[in-house]
C-alpha cells in the first residue's frame, strides 16, 4: 500500500487540508496534488477506463496523466476531465471518480471487459451503421453513458475568465533546469521575457533533489529581480501558432475554492513571442504488456516524483521494468527510502548501472521482461521471465514500476510545423529545423543531465535574445557537471503474450487493436490513429504513443522512424472553454449597438429586438397592450396611413462620399445614374454584386458637385464601404473619391403620414415645405429646436414622409420637438415591426427578399438597370441562368379567404399537395389598409399567374392556404400619396 | 446651420456617471469623458503635400506619420489610414471646426465631421496598460508604445482609435458613439479588478 514517509518531500507538514473523494474525508499536506495526497492515503483504484470499465490507478505524475482523471467541485462550478496529479491540493476541494456506475468499486459495466473480444478497434463504426436513424435517438446517447468521461455543469459559470495579450521578446515555457536557465540568460540580456510553467512550483525535474534546491532558488531569484521578466506558475500553454502566437492558461484561482473578488479562476494568455524557447522537457513512456493498466502499474519517474517532492512511498514492495539506465535512479531511491526493490527486470543484457544494484542487493535480471501483472483491483504481483519466456517466476509486488525510455516533449514543437527526426541514441523523435522563430532546448530536443539540460538552456536563451536584438550579458553558474552516465537505452516496445496490452490507457487501446487496424487496411499512422482512437484522448498519447506507432511499424515490418507520429495540434493539454469564451459570454457576446434615441425608446417603454448588432424599437406597448403584440404594430402602422408617425431609422448605414470623382464612381457602383443628379436631390439606388446578383440599395442625395451621402440597408453597411474601398483602391485606384462611415454621426428619423408635412412644417426652421418648393426626392438643410438637421423628402412606407437627420447629440431634442409638433396630428412612433408591415403593403423590398440569389429583374426593379455605362455586375447578370424570363419574379400574394393568416416561409404550388414548388412566400404581415395578410413573394412564371389563384403550402405545420397572385404594391400602386 | 445650437448629448450621457469604484480603497485609475470636436480629413487623390501645408499654416500642426499622433495650440491630429487624419480640437477652436478645416485645406481634400460619431475616453492610471490588455492586441510596452503613438485597431471587437497622451501612462480611446455604452461596459468591467474613479467629462 503507498502510505505518507515521515520525512523529506517538499509538502508543508504544518498545513493539513481537508479533503474528499467520492463522498470519503481524507486529509493531505499544503504542497500536495490530489495524487499525491489520495496515495498519501493509500488509495489507488480512482477511475474507470472509457471503454473497458477496468479499474485505474495514478500512472504519472503530470499532466501527461492518462487514467486518473476527475470532477471536481460542484454544482455550476462542476468540471470534468481533470487529471489528478495537477490538481493543487486545498482544503475543502472536493473530487469524484468518473466512468463508474454505480460505484467505483463495483462497477456494472466492467461487464465491457469480459465481452472484448466484441468490442474491436472500429467496433462503433462497424456495429451501429444500421439503420441510420437510429443513431442519433439510440445509438449515440448509449455509447455516450457507457463511454463517457465526466459530465459538464448544466449550470452558468458563475466564475469570471480573463483574456490577456502579452508580447515578448522571448517566451521560454518550462521551467526546469533548462527553462529557468534560458529565461535568465535571456532577461539578464535585457529582453522581454515570458516564463511559463505548468505547475505551481517552479523548477521541474530540479525539484526531485534537495541536492538542486540552492542553485534553483538562486535562479529563481535572480529572475524576480528582472523588472522585464514575468514568471507564471500554474500556466500551461496549449498551442503555438502561426506568426509565433502561443495560448497559455493561467490556473488563477483554481487552487482555491472560490476565486478571491474581481479576480478570474483562469487567465487565458494570447502570447506574440519574438523568439520561443521550448524548455517542454520530455515524458516517460510506457511498455505494452498484458495487463500493464492495473492499477499499481506507474511509471519509473512517476515514482520517483512522489517518492522525493512529496514524500509518498508508492507502494511497499516495488519490481522495476525498464530498457533504460535512467531508471535505477528510482529503483534505487525506492531502496534507499527503505522500499523493498523486489527486483530490477531490464530488457538489455547489460548496464553500467549493474554494480550499484548489485551493491544494494537488488535481485538484478538482466535480458529479461515482465510477462504479466496479477491482481484485478490493484497490482499483487509480476511475472517475470527471460526475454524468450524461458524460467518464468512470479513475484509478489504492489508496484510495477515501467520505464520504455523518455520522448522529449514535442508537443509544441511540432504544432509550430516543426518537422521531427528520429534519434536512435534516445529511440525517439527529436524536433528538426525550425520552421518559425523557435528553438527547442535540453530534454525537449534529447538531451539528459541537469548540467547539460541547464548549459543547453542558458545558451538557447542567449541565442534567442541575440536573434530578438539583445546582445548577452555576463553568464552566471550552472550546476555541477554530475558523473552521470548519459542514458542508454534499447528501443523495446512490447511484450507479447496472452491478455491486454495497453498503448493508450485513455481510450484503451491495446497492440492488437493496432495490429487489427493494419490488417483491416488502416497502415498509415494517420489512419491508424483515427480507426483505433490511438493518441486520440485528452493527454494526446504522451505516454504511449509513440509505442502504438512502434507497434503499427512492427506489423508492418518497418522502422518506427519510417511510420512516424501523427500531427500534433492544439490543445496540448485540455482547457476549459470558460477560459476561452472569456469576457464574450451572455450578452456580452458580441458588443451591442445603440442609437442616440436608444434611451428615449427604453423610457417609453419599447420592446427590442436585435437587428445585426443593433438594438431596435419592435414596437412600443400603450397600456392594454402589453400581451398583445399585434395591438401595438398594428395602432403604429395605422397611425401612419391615417394620421402620422415617426420612426428611429438611425440605423441605416451612412456614407459620406467625396472628391472630384464622386459622381463617376456612383454611375459605375450602382445601377442606375448619378452624374445627372442635381444638388439638392436625392434618387434611389440600386447595387449589384459582382456576380450580377441584387447586392445592396439605398438612397444617395448629392450635397455639392463633389459631395454626395449615401445610405445603405442597416445589416450591409459595413459590407457596401468595403465594397466601395476596394474598387477604389485596386479596381479604380485613378479615380479621386473618398469614403467616411457617417452612420454613428447622424441620427435620422422618418416622419411618415398624411399629416407629417403638416407636423412638420410646424417645428422645422428655415425651410419651406410646400410641394413645389420641395418636392419629392428633395433635399434641404434647415434648424428643429435651434438644432441643426438635414431633411430628405424620401419614402419607405409609401406614405408622404420627410427624413429628418440630425447631429447624434441633437437627437432626443429634435424628436421630441417633431412629436410635440405631431401631438395634435394624432402622432405615434413607430417601430421595426410597423416598418416592415408598411413596406410589405408598399411592395418595397428588403431583406427577405434580398436573399442573395435575387436578380434586379427578380425583384422588378429591372427599370433601374441602365442601358448605357458599365457598372458592377453588369456582365455577370446576363449570364443566361439569370437572365431566363421563367425565374421567379416578386408578386403580391393575398388570402382567398380574408381571414386566414399568411406564413412566410411557405412555398408556392398550383395544388394542395403538390410537390412542385413555383416559388415561395417571402414575407407576409397583417394589412392595415385590406383588411387581410398582405405577402410578397417570388414565383415562376408570374405574369401568367398574375390575377389567378395557388396555394401556399406550409408543411411543417401541415398548413395550406389558397392565394391570390397580384401586384406587389398592395396600396397606392401609382405611387401618388408620396408625391401629395 | 442655427446660430448657437443647443449643447448637445454625449452617447456616454447618463452611462458613465462620476464616482470611485474602488477596491480596498484604492482607485489607481481615472476614466474621464471627453468631448472635442472631430473632423475627418482625406487628402484627394495625389494633394496630400498640399493639406499637409494647409494645416501647418492654420493651426501650426504638423500631419502625423503613420502610427503616430501630433499636437498643436489648437487641434491635434491621429493618422488613421493612407492620407487620412482625424483632427480634434477643444475649447473656441472647436466651434465649427469642420468648417474651419474645410476652409483650411479646400479642394485638397474631403472634410467629414465625427464630433457626434465617436465618444472619447481617457483611461490614467498605472494599471491601464494591463487593463487594456485584457482586450487590445497592440503592444503597449514603454519600450513599443509611447506619448505621441497612436493605432488604429479593436479593443474588446468594437473599432477604436488608440493614441497614448502621456507616460503617466494615459491613452485616449475614441470609439463609434454607436458603441460607446458597450465600450464603456467592457472597461469598467476590466478595470473593476483595480479600481477606478470616473471624473466628470473634460
Amino acid at each position: 500500500m503507498s502510505r505518507r514517509l515521515a520525512g523529506g518531500g517538499r509538502v508543508d507538514r504544518g498545513a493539513r487540508l481537508r479533503f474528499s473523494f467520492d463522498g470519503d474525508a481524507y486529509e493531505g499536506l499544503r504542497g500536495d496534488t490530489l495524487a499525491s495526497a489520495l496515495m498519501a492515503n493509500g488509495v489507488r483504484l480512482v477511475g474507470r477506463s472509457f471503454k473497458y470499465h477496468r479499474p485505474r490507478g495514478i500512472v504519472t505524475a503530470g499532466p501527461e496523466e492518462p487514467n486518473a482523471l476527475v470532477e471536481l467541485r460542484g454544482g455550476a462550478r462542476r468540471e470534468a476531465n481533470t487529471p489528478m496529479p495537477v490538481i493543487e491540493l486545498f482544503d475543502g476541494l472536493e473530487a469524484r471518480s468518473q466512468n463508474r456506475w454505480p460505484s467505483l468499486a463495483f462497477d456494472l459495466l466492467s461487464a465491457n471487459d469480459l465481452i472484448a473480444r466484441f468490442l474491436p478497434a472500429g467496433f462503433y463504426y462497424k456495429t451501429f451503421m444500421w439503420p441510420a436513424s437510429f443513431w442519433e435517438k439510440v445509438y449515440e446517447p448509449l455509447i455516450r453513458r457507457s463511454a463517457g468521461l465526466g459530465s459538464a455543469a448544466r449550470a452558468p459559470d458563475p466564475d469570471r475568465y480573463e483574456t490577456l495579450h502579452a508580447h515578448c521578446d522571448v517566451l521560454v515555457v518550462g521551467s526546469g533546469a533548462t527553462g529557468l536557465a534560458a529565461a535568465r540568460a535571456a532577461a539578464e540580456a535585457g529582453a522581454r521575457v515570458i516564463l511559463c510553467e505548468q505547475d505551481f512550483e517552479l523548477g521541474g525535474g530540479l525539484l526531485l533533489d534537495p541536492a538542486h534546491e540552492a542553485w534553483r532558488a538562486g535562479m529563481i531569484g535572480a529572475l524576480l529581480r528582472q523588472s522585464e521578466a514575468t514568471v507564471l506558475s500554474r500556466t500551461s500553454v496549449f498551442g503555438y501558432y502561426d506568426g509565433n502566437v502561443l495560448g497559455a492558461i493561467e490556473r488563477v484561482a483554481d487552487h482555491l475554492p472560490v476565486p478571491p473578488d474581481h479576480a478570474p479562476r483562469q487567465r487565458f494568455w494570447m502570447i506574440r513571442a519574438r523568439e520561443v524557447v521550448l524548455a517542454t522537457g520530455a515524458l516517460e513512456r510506457l511498455i505494452a504488456l498484458p495487463d500493464n493498466d492495473r492499477p499499481g502499474v506507474m511509471l519509473a519517474g512517476a515514482a520517483l516524483a512522489y517518492l522525493r517532492r512529496f514524500a509518498v512511498a508508492p507502494g511497499e514492495r516495488a519490481v522495476m521494468f525498464t530498457n533504460n539506465d535512467e531508471a535505477y535512479d528510482t529503483a534505487f531511491a525506492l531502496h534507499d527510502a527503505g522500499i523493498e526493490v523486489a527486483a530490477i527486470v531490464d530488457v538489455r543484457a547489460a548496464t553500467a548501472r549493474a554494480e550499484p544494484a548489485r551493491q544494494r542487493g537488488i535481485d538484478l535480471r538482466l535480458g529479461s521482461v515482465v510477462l504479466g501483472v496479477h491482481g484485478r483491483r490493484g497490482v499483487r504481483g509480476v511475472t517475470v521471465a527471460a526475454r524468450d519466456g524461458a524460467n518464468a517466476k512470479t513475484l509478489s509486488a504492489d508496484l510495477l514500476c515501467v520505464s520504455g525510455g523518455h520522448n522529449p516533449a514535442i508537443q509544441l514543437a511540432s504544432q509550430s510545423r516543426t518537422a521531427m527526426r528520429w534519434d536512435s541514441a534516445i529511440a525517439g523523435f527529436v524536433p528538426g529545423e525550425s520552421t518559425q522563430r523557435q528553438r527547442s532546448a535540453g530534454a525537449a530536443r534529447g538531451l539528459t543531465g541537469i548540467a547539460s539540460c541547464a548549459r543547453d538552456g542558458a545558451a538557447a536563451g542567449a541565442a534567442a535574445a541575440a536573434d530578438a536584438g539583445f546582445a548577452a550579458a555576463s553568464g552566471f553558474d550552472l550546476p555541477p557537471d554530475s558523473a552521470e552516465p548519459g542514458t542508454q537505452v534499447e528501443a523495446f516496445w512490447e511484450v507479447r503474450s496472452a491478455g491486454k496490452a495497453f498503448v493508450d490507457l485513455q481510450n484503451d487501446v491495446t497492440a492488437d487493436d493496432i495490429r487489427l487496424a493494419r490488417r483491416e487496411g488502416y497502415e498509415h499512422i494517420e489512419h491508424a490513429k483515427r480507426y483505433t482512437t490511438l493518441s486520440m484522448a485528452t493527454d494526446q498519447g504522451k505516454t504511449g504513443g509513440l509505442v502504438g506507432a512502434a507497434v503499427l511499424a512492427a506489423a508492418r515490418g518497418e522502422d518506427v522512424a519510417a511510420v512516424g507520429l501523427p500531427t500534433y495540434r492544439p490543445f496540448a493539454v485540455p482547457i476549459s472553454f470558460g477560459a476561452i469564451a472569456g469576457h464574450a459570454v451572455g450578452k456580452d457576446f458580441a458588443p451591442i449597438r445603440r442609437t442616440a434615441l436608444h434611451r428615449w425608446h427604453e423610457r417609453r417603454g419599447a420592446r427590442f429586438m436585435e437587428v445585426g448588432p443593433w438594438l431596435r424599437p419592435a414596437y412600443y406597448p400603450q397600456p392594454g397592450e402589453e400581451n398583445d403584440a399585434w395591438a401595438s404594430v398594428l395602432r403604429e402602422a395605422r397611425a401612419v396611413r391615417q394620421a402620422v408617425g415617426l420612426c428611429d431609422v438611425s440605423t441605416l448605414g451612412k456614407i459620406d462620399v467625396q472628391g472630384r470623382d464622386a459622381a463617376v464612381f456612383l454611375d459605375r457602383l450602382y445601377t442606375n445614374t448619378f452624374s445627372t443628379l442635381p444638388v439638392g436631390r436625392a434618387r434611389y439606388g440600386l447595387m449589384l454584386r459582382e456576380d450580377g446578383i441584387v447586392f445592396d440599395d439605398g438612397t444617395t442625395s448629392r450635397l455639392a458637385d463633389d459631395h454626395f451621402f449615401m445610405t445603405t440597408t442597416t445589416v450591409n453597411a459595413a459590407r457596401v464601404l468595403e465594397h466601395m474601398e476596394y474598387h477604389a483602391q485596386t479596381v479604380w485606384p485613378d479615380l479621386d473619391v473618398q469614403f467616411c462611415a457617417v452612420t454613428d454621426h447622424w441620427a435620422s428619423m422618418s416622419l411618415a403620414g398624411p399629416q407629417a408635412r403638416a407636423t412638420l412644417a410646424k417645428a422645422v426652421e428655415g425651410l419651406d415645405l410646400d410641394n413645389a418648393a420641395f418636392p419629392f426626392m428633395g433635399v434641404g438643410d434647415a434648424a428643429i429646436a435651434g438644432c441643426p438637421v438635414r431633411i430628405f423628402r424620401i419614402s419607405f412606407s409609401g406614405e408622404l414622409a420627410y427624413e429628418v437627420a440630425t447631429p447624434a447629440g441633437h437627437a432626443e431634442r429634435v424628436w421630441e420637438a417633431v412629436l410635440a409638433a405631431g401631438r395634435a396630428h394624432g402622432i405615434a412612433p413607430y417601430g421595426v415591426e410597423a416598418l416592415g408591415l408598411l413596406r410589405i403593403e408598399k411592395g418595397h423590398v428588403a431583406g427577405p427578399e434580398l436573399t442573395g440569389h435575387t436578380t434586379a429583374r427578380d425583384l422588378g426593379l429591372e427599370r433601374m438597370l441602365k442601358k448605357r455605362g458599365d457598372y458592377v455586375g453588369r456582365v455577370l447578370a446576363e449570364r443566361p441562368a439569370l437572365a431566363d424570363p421563367d425565374r421567379p419574379r416578386l408578386v403580391g400574394l393575398r388570402p382567398v379567404d380574408r381571414r386566414a393568416r399568411l406564413r412566410a416561409g411557405g412555398h408556392l404550388v398550383a395544388a394542395p399537395g403538390s410537390a412542385e414548388s413555383l416559388g415561395w412566400l417571402a414575407s407576409a404581415m397583417p394589412s392595415v389598409e385590406l383588411d387581410c395578410w398582405v405577402g410578397l413573394g417570388l414565383l415562376a412564371r408570374a405574369e401568367s399567374w398574375r390575377g389567378k389563384c395557388l396555394f401556399v403550402a406550409f408543411p411543417l405545420n401541415d398548413e395550406t392556404t389558397e392565394v391570390e397572385v397580384t401586384h406587389p404594391h398592395h396600396v397606392d400602386p401609382e405611387n401618388a400619396r408620396v408625391r401629395a | 446651420m442655427p446660430a448657437s445650437a443647443p449643447e448637445p448629448l454625449s452617447a456616454l450621457h447618463g452611462v458613465a456617471a462620476p464616482g470611485r469604484h474602488a477596491v480596498g480603497g484604492e482607485a489607481p485609475l481615472t476614466l474621464r469623458e471627453r468631448r472635442p470636436s472631430l473632423a475627418m480629413l482625406l487628402a484627394r487623390k495625389a494633394r496630400a503635400r498640399d493639406v499637409a501645408a494647409a494645416v501647418q499654416r492654420r493651426f501650426g500642426l504638423a500631419l502625423p506619420a503613420p502610427g503616430r499622433a501630433a499636437a498643436a495650440q489648437d487641434a491635434s491630429a491621429i493618422w488613421t489610414q493612407p492620407d487620412g487624419w482625424l483632427l480634434s480640437a477643444d475649447g473656441a477652436a472647436a466651434r465649427d471646426f469642420a468648417g474651419a478645416v474645410k476652409s483650411a485645406v479646400g479642394d485638397a481634400g474631403s472634410v467629414v465631421d465625427q464630433t457626434h460619431g465617436k465618444a472619447v475616453l481617457l483611461l490614467t492610471g498605472a494599471p491601464a496598460r494591463r487593463v487594456l490588455a485584457t482586450g487590445c492586441r497592440i503592444d503597449l510596452h514603454p519600450r513599443v508604445f509611447a506619448p505621441g503613438r497612436s493605432a488604429v485597431t479593436q479593443i474588446a471587437h468594437i473599432d477604436c482609435i488608440l493614441r497614448q497622451v502621456d507616460a503617466a501612462p494615459g491613452y485616449e480611446l475614441i470609439v463609434p458613439s454607436s458603441l460607446a455604452e458597450a465600450f464603456y461596459g467592457w472597461l469598467t468591467h476590466a478595470a473593476s479588478a483595480y479600481g477606478y474613479e470616473v471624473l466628470a467629462p473634460a
